[in-house]
């Protein structure tokens, strides 16, 4: 076990390096660099600057240089210093940008994570082990609207709803009059009334195809000998179903416990930007906009730890729940 | 907020922050102090919302709602003009001050002339309007008070110019020939040593100390710097990256209203972050915007309109300098094309081919009008009959037009072929939220005329490079600086729009960019602007701007569609002062016309 964990750990390593530099690579990919973006976000703000002052900015801040030295400056100072660098359109170091809407992307991603398992997995049996009732059919339809449905409408629809028949306040994650202050309960309270519609739109999304997921598992799992067995030992309903076939099915949940964050980041942004969210993901689209590549590559590179770490966590959770995963 | 500070010692009384005679501004109605007003921004990128609440120049714009613009002096207490335009003499208020109490002397403008300006080291390159003929302006310090900025040759605009662009780079305000000597001599290397220097580049995070100044600078820009002494009606007080951007009042402000209440009313301004149009209506409609003018959009005038009672807000509205334009390239890369729109029939016919009144009912909310890419009302430039030119819809006229050209075959679906046989395609390129639907009306316009109208929604980067590179056809262009022309006819000479590479020959002299045919008129429009700017007073300088002006809309390069579109503000029912119907420009310098020192918030 030790040595599979050993493995597991070293095999990161490769991983992370060759992610950070194809990131790195990729956000350089489109025409132009950040300096292009810079002046045309001055022009559409109704400022000039010269052929000459581009040029400049671009020997200051390294843009001509060959991209293995401009990757090796940044990778560099990252593992000698723990400096990420600074974003050029924020004019701050990069460190000073993340780690805050790091933790509350991280809150929301668990939070909605396990909002989506309490939906999924009851449900998920429910179908399975009442094929074809009427309530498999109603979860059915609602989860495959819930997958159907765009994630950013619905955040639309839900806010809009909300605003007009409750008179709620929404959008971003607490109320104006508490932004910039410190948290304390009121400011929790008030958190509370906004991290609903986010966390509702991004569960129905996951659930929808864990609920299908988990039917399918159950259904193999609950047509297999030892479940006959089991009945014919006299265990009622409830206590087979939850002791055996519900463990098995439940890997692909394990696996895919290290991707929870990093769909939170990439496929959920444009619901964190609609919803004003001050989480990473507006951070990074716009960083990808404007080839910001300090600030871009660091959100890249840390999503891609916390996803090696997550894999990694994942296979260990799996490896202790199923034996057959050390040895293979 | 301030009379606290004074009874607790931390201020001096307000007639020892005033100058001596302070610059009376007469205000609607005299207004109560306090309130924080609330708005929305965009992130780093969006400095020039908050800057231009605010900005200070020698001179500024000022207009009374829908009548002349007309230039008034900023923080100075008179200027004057010599008689052959190479001299202007300001003087300063007396006994003006930062706003850390430090007085302000000619020899900060000494400062930013000689340390600065002239100071290779932090600008490597002067702005040519401040270096006319290529020759950068003189200074003549006269006293305490008093200075004079000289230039060898007459410079008719000068004023203008400063009353938009001021005195340029470095730093994001335009400092206006002033810097302050007394905090900004420890980032200077005239003053500061190299350890010194080097040592506050660290303190500030930088790599070199170069990256002091700038407007990105951290410590010359006011966005960034609260350390930084300004003369603004506010100064910073919790610079980005916090998601809640301050600005507080600066004690030391200048200006008084008629009761002798010193200005601005209102304690502290509050910028919120956004990043996705629908997250900013919301806020609006939930009444967290308090006023606000910047991002306020005319497509969504009804959705603003439904919610006023709810968010306790009315919309109010200015014009904006601009007409929503089809910019051909008129040095495109596609021979046959580049051809076609060399033909003043042809444009012509794309011209009068479009329903303008159409697309001002279903894009703008009739609230515009179908006018041509031409100087808007109120401007000193404008002429009634250019703001109508080729702007009637004749698809008859249009069609005969185009046969007149030689476009008088088709084919099966009824498109018209150019001479090497292929259809009359154009691509048109947008990144502006009205352009796709304004587009299906012209595409479906330009069909009854025999043309294909291809519309391309490409990124906003992109948009701008294609220009640069000189890789588009059409664009879907808000056609601005349509007030004063005489402050910025850049964009009118072709450069950044549909000349850029004629317009790089000219002002380059010939030493990159593509040089116009000889017989091209947009020759005229290079000599009348010479003539302008090298002018010996304001009648010859005025005869040849208008002159150029009216080459520009009769050669009809530019395609205009709709134009005077309304500029839309937020204003919270509470929030007072706010001057209706005024002209939204960079040149005027946005909602900073409305002069938001008077403006106030009833407890």
């Amino acid at each position: 076990m030790l040595s599979y964990i050993g493995r597991r750990l070293l095999w990161a390593i490769p991983t992370l390096i060759f992610v950070s530099f194809i990131s790195f690579v990729i956000i350089q990919l489109p025409p132009g660099d950040f300096v292009t973006a810079y002046a045309a976000q001055l022009r559409n703000s109704g400022d000039y600057i010269t052929e000459a002052q581009e040029a400049a900015l671009r020997a200051e801040w390294g843009l001509n240089d060959p991209l293995l030295v401009q990757y090796w400056r940044w990778i560099s100072n990252i593992i000698f210093y723990g400096d990420f660098g600074r974003s050029l359109e924020w004019n701050s170091a990069v460190s000073d940008l993340i780690w805050e809407r790091l933790g509350l992307t991280l809150a929301i991603s668990t939070l909605s994570m396990v909002f989506t398992w309490l939906i999924a997995i009851p449900v998920g049996v429910y179908s399975a082990t009442r094929q074809y009732s009427v309530f498999d059919y109603v979860f059915t339809v609602f989860g495959f609207l819930g997958k159907g449905v765009p994630d950013f409408l619905l955040a639309l629809i839900l806010m809009w709803m909300t605003f007009v028949w409750l008179n709620m306040d929404v959008g971003g994650l607490v109320s104006p009059q508490f932004e910039g202050q410190p948290w304390d309960l009121a400011k929790f309270g008030n958190m509370l009334t906004h991290i609903w519609i986010p966390l509702v739109v991004l569960a129905t999304g996951g659930a929808a195809g864990l609920i299908r997921v988990m039917r399918a598992n159950m259904l193999d799992e609950l047509r297999k000998p030892y479940v006959e067995t089991a009945y014919a030992q006299g265990f009622g309903e409830r206590t087979v179903v939850w002791r055996y076939p519900v463990r098995v099915a439940l890997n692909p949940f394990i696996s895919t416990v290290g991707w929870a964050l990093p769909a939170l980041f990439s496929g959920d942004v444009i619901t964190a930007v609609v919803l004003n969210l001050p989480t990473t993901g507006p951070l990074l689209l716009q960083a990808l906009k404007m080839q910001d590549m300090y600030l871009a590559g660091s959100f890249i590179l840390i999503l891609s730890v916390f996803t090696v770490i997550g894999t990694v966590l994942s296979d260990i959770l799996l490896a202790l729940s199923d034996p057959r995963i050390r040895f293979s | 907020m301030l009379s606290a500070l004074v009874k607790e010692g931390k201020l001096p009384a307000v007639d020892q922050r005033l100058p001596e005679k302070p610059t009376v501004v007469e205000v609607p109605e005299i207004g109560q102090y306090g309130g924080d007003w609330r708005r929305a921004y965009k992130g780093p990128g969006d400095r020039w919302g908050p800057t231009k609440l605010m900005e200070e120049r020698v001179v500024k714009w000022s207009q009374q709602p829908g009548g002349p613009l007309k230039l008034k002096p900023g923080y100075i207490s008179s200027y004057s003009v010599s008689e052959d335009s190479r001299e202007f003499t300001f003087t300063l208020l007396k006994g003006l001050k930062w706003s850390d109490g430090q007085p302000v002397t000619t020899e900060d403008v000494r400062f930013w002339y000689e340390d600065v300006f002239l100071n290779k080291a932090i600008l490597a390159n002067i702005d040519q309007t401040l270096a006319p003929g290529g020759k950068p302006m003189q200074l003549e310090i006269v006293d305490e008070q008093t200075f004079k900025v000289k230039f060898d040759q007459p410079y008719v605009y000068f004023l203008e110019i400063l009353a938009k662009d001021s005195t340029g780079d470095p730093s994001l305000d335009r400092p206006s020939f002033l810097f302050p000597k007394h905090y900004l001599k420890q980032f200077n290397n005239k003053y500061a040593s190299e350890d010194e220097l080097k040592a506050a580049a660290a303190k500030f995070g930088v790599a070199k100390w170069t990256d002091l100044w700038g407007s990105k600078g951290a410590a010359t820009a006011w966005w960034q710097n609260p350390d930084l002494p300004v003369i603004t009606a506010w100064k910073i007080e919790k610079p980005a990256p916090s998601d809640v951007v301050t600005m507080v009042r600066n004690p030391y402000y200048y200006a008084v209203d008629q009761a002798g209440n010193q200005l601005p009313y209102i304690d502290r301004i509050s910028h919120r972050l956004f990043s996705d149009q629908e997250a900013f209506n919301l806020m609006i409609v939930q009444g967290q915007v308090d006023m606000q003018m910047r991002y306020v959009e005319p497509q969504d005038f009804t959705f603003y309109k439904e919610n006023e009672k709810k968010g306790n807000y009315a919309v109010h509205r200015w014009t904006q300098a601009q007409t929503w334009s089809l910019v051909p390239n008129l040095n495109m890369k596609d021979e046959a094309l580049r051809g076609l729109f060399e033909k003043s029939d042809f444009r012509q016919a794309l011209s009068i081919g479009i329903d303008r009144e159409t697309i001002n009912e279903l894009i703008f909310s009739g609230l515009a009008e179908a006018r041509q890419a031409s100087p808007v009302t109120g401007s000193p430039n404008y002429d009634a009959e250019l703001e109508k030119h080729w702007a009637e819809y004749d698809p008859k006229k249009a069609n005969a037009l185009l046969d007149k050209v030689g476009l008088d075959k088709r084919d099966s679906e009824g498109f018209r072929l150019r001479p090497d046989g292929k259809r009359v395609q154009i691509v048109v390129e947008m990144q502006h939220a009205n352009g796709p639907k304004t587009m299906e009306i012209i595409a479906a316009n330009y069909k009854d005329i025999g043309i294909e109208l291809l519309p391309r929604i490409i990124d906003r980067t992109q948009w701008d490079a294609n220009r640069d590179n000189n890789s588009f056809q059409m664009q879907w262009y808000p056609f601005d600086r349509l007030s004063v022309v005489a402050a910025d006819p850049r964009i009118m000479m072709g450069n950044d729009s549909y000349a850029h590479q004629y317009y790089l020959w000219y002002s380059t002299k010939g030493s990159s960019g593509i040089e116009p045919p000889a017989d091209h008129p947009i020759r005229r429009v290079f000599t009348d602007w010479d003539k302008a700017s090298k002018a010996l007073n304001r009648e010859q300088a005025d005869a040849a701007l208008n002159d150029l002006i009216k080459t520009f809309v009769t050669e009809g390069w530019v395609i205009g569609v709709v134009g005077e579109s309304p500029a839309l503000s937020i204003v919270k029912t509470n929030f007072k002062n706010f001057p209706d119907n005024l002209i939204e420009d960079d040149i005027t310098r946005g909602i900073g016309l409305g002069a938001t020192q008077q403006m106030w918030m009833k407890q």
